[in-house]
């Protein structure tokens, strides 16, 4: 995979970043955590929807903060439906 | 006396079907659960939260109350029992119109920048403390919608001997925590956040209409008892 993708944020309002497996991660294991995930299945469906992410970055050189949400979440929506919906609705819980 | 309770019951019931809080506390439960926290801290931040919400409904209302005893005395003047019921009316009809936004999820009427400050602060929450803040100010952020079943309940009070106004003034607060109770108590046996909000989004409007309608029939009722019927008795009275 291209290891230097940009990550454009918040639509050009913030400044640009690095894709970071790391973040992403995070961000799905929180998910998967929040809807009372075991802690080992949360893990095995963050790493599941990185690297199908990942697929899909390859050969991206720029992508939007956005997409990547977006991607993550039809792929989390596939292995945990309810942490799925979580992600996807987590900005407009209020 | 009766009569009096009832009105305030039925502000409260209005005061809690007003959603802001209930969204500020999923969000911080979720952030908490998110970053593995033990059950016990859990409990601790949305306890907290949920007295900062307590606290700030008892100050809103008895100040109101002190405010409008000190203006008013015991004889409320007709024309403050109008407005009020205009500014129910009014709200109901914003209510119904406004207080969710037309996309999906449970998005409030919030402007985004303010939405999104609450929404960092609330993620930012790690100490109890903090948490009691954050309930207390999400009583705050509300105050253009539950300013209307607080006036009404305030007037109510000050006619009520000094006791009842104690009563009516916890009853109100226990009533209007109601669904924030339910949530907290849903939150802290273990059930997931997620059916949670589900349910909220798919009952939303029923919510929206509930709380516009019912400030609409409280705004009415109170204008008939304490306008219409105090206007007949003096006419009648000539």
């Amino acid at each position: 995979m291209n290891s230097s993708i940009d990550v454009v944020k918040a639509e050009g309002r913030r400044p640009t970043e690095s894709y970071e497996r790391g973040k992403l991660h995070a961000s799905v294991l929180a998910a998967c955590l929040s809807v009372r995930s075991p802690e080992g299945e949360a893990e095995m469906t963050a790493h599941k929807v990185c690297e199908r992410v990942e697929q899909w970055l390859a050969a991206k050189p720029e992508v939007t903060s956005n997409d990547l949400r977006r991607k993550a979440s039809e792929s989390l929506d596939i292995h945990h439906p309810e942490a799925g919906y979580l992600y996807k609705h987590h900005r407009v819980v209020m | 006396m009766f009569n009096s309770f009832a009105i305030i019951i039925f502000a409260a019931l209005i005061h809690a079907s007003f959603q802001l809080s209930v969204s500020m506390l999923t969000l911080l439960s979720g952030h908490a659960i998110g970053s593995k926290a033990a059950h016990g801290r859990l409990l601790k931040l949305t306890n907290g939260f949920f007295f900062g919400v307590a606290v700030m409904t008892m100050l809103l209302l008895s100040f109101t109350a002190l405010v409008f005893q000190h203006a008013f005395g015991a004889h409320i003047p007709l024309v403050a029992w109008a407005i009020s019921c205009g500014l129910l009316l009014g709200l109901g009809v914003a209510v119904w119109a406004f207080y969710y936004r037309r996309e999906e999820g449970t998005s409030l009427w919030l402007p985004r920048g303010m939405a999104r400050y609450l929404s960092d602060r609330t993620k930012a929450t790690k100490q109890t403390a903090e948490a009691f803040g954050l309930g207390l100010s999400s009583v705050i952020a509300e105050l253009i919608f539950i300013i209307a079943p607080i006036i009404i309940s305030a007037l109510v009070l000050i006619k009520l001997e000094p006791l009842w106004q104690l009563a009516g003034i916890l009853a109100y607060t226990l009533v209007s925590l109601l669904s924030l109770a339910i949530v907290n108590g849903l939150i802290g046996s273990g059930h997931k956040l997620s059916r949670i909000q589900k349910w909220r989004e798919q009952n939303k409007r029923f919510l929206q209409f509930a709380a516009g309608s019912g400030l609409l029939i409280l705004g009415f009722y109170v204008y008939v008892d304490q306008v219409v019927s105090t206007t007949a008795f003096a006419y009648g009275g000539l």
